[in-house]
């Protein structure tokens, strides 16, 4: 039997059943639809976090103290609550002494509830220097960031982010307003742009930055730093920058054995891999969902064949005794299979296409925090790819049951 | 030339064993129009399939045309179902929801002839039945008479050696079943070989060969002599 007539066999077996057909095809497009629209909210999600790492600057060196014990993915000390005094200004000279590092910016945080008038609100504020605005890419919308003279002369000044300014001022100028955080009054200088979310859930919008020192002594009362952030210079590796910093603190430390090491460093691109390690494993499981439901429209498929078979029984019969050989019934029901699962495949694409393009529209009127929907060309291969395998897994059962039937009981089938 | 040598036939039914046909033997020659009667359960209808390949005998030997069954795979018997025998059956076994012209082409889709090649053994055999207008008609919509008239085209299309036909009148009135019977007799004169089972007199006696069987073994295989008289008949 000739692939063309086979294919207008099962073509025709499809167009004589339209309900049965459509029918057949509705778990392979819920299915592949929800492929799609599952591995495009994966692949969104991974673009948005990627580069919300990527917009908090470039060539980061994070350092952190306390020592991170195991994986390089686990969490040193300090962030797990345990106060580590040990990062200190001597650190910060001795790296701004290093030819591969640009910009080191020392940070110090705390909680506090400010107060514009009647305003008030909790914030998290973050003492720093000026070089913390460049290492960052934080952009000074209205006013001025502080200077290197407001730290050392213990300037009461501050730099608001646009949503706690809002939060404050509502439709006023913040700039040259006082406000009040822990009894203490700071005069605002300076508005940051708009920056959002950042990785790990940070809200860049709802914080108040502090010139160091004056956040050391007056708010906090201490002489460590929470961590520090370092630009490097791009014109060395990125692993003999962070060997220098690990030197040069080790130095500062008196440590001589690494596995007494009292910080710990990370860079951007160890975020970048964390992130990227979990935003693929949250699209595999989207997708494993996905893929469960395409299995069971795959089982749908297989049992409407079977009762297509068995509707079609004095069919197959017929086609045997006028010649039809096994295999040619086989191809049949099977090319029938396929040609619905793949039909119903690019109906799928087309359908999750559309609920993205929709959710995409709705997405932008509601939410700033710049989520993309991404609906990649791989996507949509490897859904009609998988439809049509599972036509042809599904489908193999039925169409070998048609073919072994023997022609007489087929045509005395009632 | 048809040549069956003690073919015995046994099945088991519920698991009783039934011997279907006990050592049935005889020849039929290219040309001929056989009959096959015989009461229900006298095995006509498990010789019929013996003799058009879709089944294979117990014990004996049977050779269709020079090829013997127990020489030949599945496929095989397949092939020469498809290239030198015809079926017209007595529920007619068209597909309804397809057209005629698609109807009478299924035996050439299996026969890898090529499509071109097809339009005019397929519009020449439905001719021959003399349904052209209705070439484009769904089956379904045809009246009885002439849904056998179609399955007739379709068991000619391939130009078969032999026509089986298993009781092709059984679903129809008298008058088609005439028609149905003049057309089988013609084809016959053409040249076929026809082979018919039927349980009624006045079909089986187109024929001008009876087989009559009974519980599974030859009663009668006798010449017959034609009872129409200038096309004047039982049909009227």
């Amino acid at each position: 039997m000739r692939l063309i007539d086979s294919f207008r066999t099962a073509v025709a077996g499809i167009r004589h059943a339209k309900v049965r057909s459509a029918l057949t095809m509705l778990g392979v497009i819920i299915g592949i639809s929800s492929v799609i629209v599952l591995m495009s909210i994966g692949a969104s999600a991974q673009n948005l976090i990627l580069s919300q790492v990527q917009g908090i600057g470039s060539n980061l060196i994070f350092v952190v103290p306390g020592a991170t014990k195991g994986s390089r993915f686990a969490s040193p000390a300090s962030v797990q609550g345990v106060i580590i005094k040990t990062l200190v200004k001597a650190d910060i000279d001795a790296l701004r002494r290093e030819p591969s590092v640009i910009r080191a910016a020392p940070e110090v945080r705390g909680q506090a509830r400010v107060v514009y008038e009647n305003n008030d609100a909790m914030i998290t504020y973050t003492g720093t220097t000026e070089e913390f605005f460049a290492i960052r890419n934080f952009e000074i919308a209205r006013g001025r960031s502080f200077s290197a003279s407001d730290n050392e002369s213990l300037n009461r000044v501050a730099v608001l982010g646009s949503e706690i300014a809002r939060t404050l001022f509502g439709e006023k100028d913040p700039i040259g307003k006082v406000i009040r955080l822990k009894d203490l009054s700071f005069r605002v200088v300076g508005i940051l742009e708009q920056k959002g979310i950042g990785p790990f859930g940070v809200d860049q919008d709802n914080l108040i930055l502090l010139p160091i020192l004056l956040a050391q002594k007056q708010l906090l009362g201490i002489d460590y730093y929470n961590s520090v952030t370092i630009q490097a210079n791009d014109a060395y590796i990125i692993e003999f920058t962070k060997g220098r910093i690990t030197s040069v603190i080790r130095q500062n430390h008196r440590i001589t054995d690494p596995d007494k090491d009292d910080f710990s460093i990370r860079t951007q691109e160890d975020a970048l891999s964390l992130l990227g390690n979990i935003t693929s494993i949250m699209t595999i499981f989207l997708t494993s969902i996905a893929f469960i439901s395409l299995i069971v429209g795959g089982i749908g498929i297989m049992n409407i064949m079977l009762v297509s078979v068995v509707e079609r029984t004095k069919e197959i019969g017929l086609r045997k005794a006028v010649g039809a050989t096994n295999g040619d019934i086989l191809q049949q029901f099977l090319l029938e299979a396929v040609i619905l699962t793949f039909a119903g495949g690019i109906i799928g694409i087309a359908l999750g296409s559309l609920v993205v393009a929709l959710a995409y529209f709705a997405l932008q009127q509601f939410l700033t925090t710049g989520w993309i929907f991404i609906l990649s060309l791989n996507s949509i291969f490897l859904a009609v790819g998988i439809s049509t395998l599972t036509g042809l897994v599904f489908g193999i059962y039925p169409a070998r049951k048609a073919s072994l039937k023997s022609p007489i009981e087929a045509l005395r089938y009632e | 030339m048809i040549i069956a040598e003690s073919i015995t036939k046994k099945f088991t039914d519920e698991g009783a064993p039934i011997t279907a046909l006990k050592s049935v033997s005889f020849e039929i020659k290219k040309g001929e129009f056989v009959s096959i009667m015989g009461p229900s359960g006298s095995g006509k209808s498990t010789l019929l399939h013996i003799l058009s390949f879709m089944d294979r005998p117990t014990s004996g030997v049977y050779t269709f045309f020079g090829k013997s069954i127990g020489e030949l795979s599945d496929a095989d018997l397949a092939r020469i179902r498809n290239r030198e025998m015809g079926f017209v059956f007595q529920s007619f076994n068209l597909l309804s929801r397809s057209t005629v012209y698609e109807n009478v082409e299924m035996p050439l889709i299996y026969s890898d002839s090529p499509p071109s090649q097809r339009r005019s053994c397929i519009e020449e055999a439905i001719q021959s039945v003399g349904l052209s207008e209705k070439t484009y008609t769904e089956a379904g919509k045809l009246s009885g008479g002439q849904k056998q008239r179609v399955a007739i085209a379709r068991a000619l299309v391939n130009k078969p050696n032999v026509i089986f036909a298993d009781e092709p009148t059984g679903n129809l009135d008298s008058a088609a079943g005439a028609q149905i019977m003049d057309i089988l007799e013609k084809l016959n004169k053409g040249g076929h070989t026809i082979i018919l089972v039927t349980h009624e007199t006045y079909t089986a006696e187109f024929a001008n060969r009876l087989i009559r069987l009974k519980d599974g073994e030859i009663e009668v295989d006798e010449l017959m002599k034609k009872h129409r008289i200038n096309g004047e008949g039982f049909f009227k």
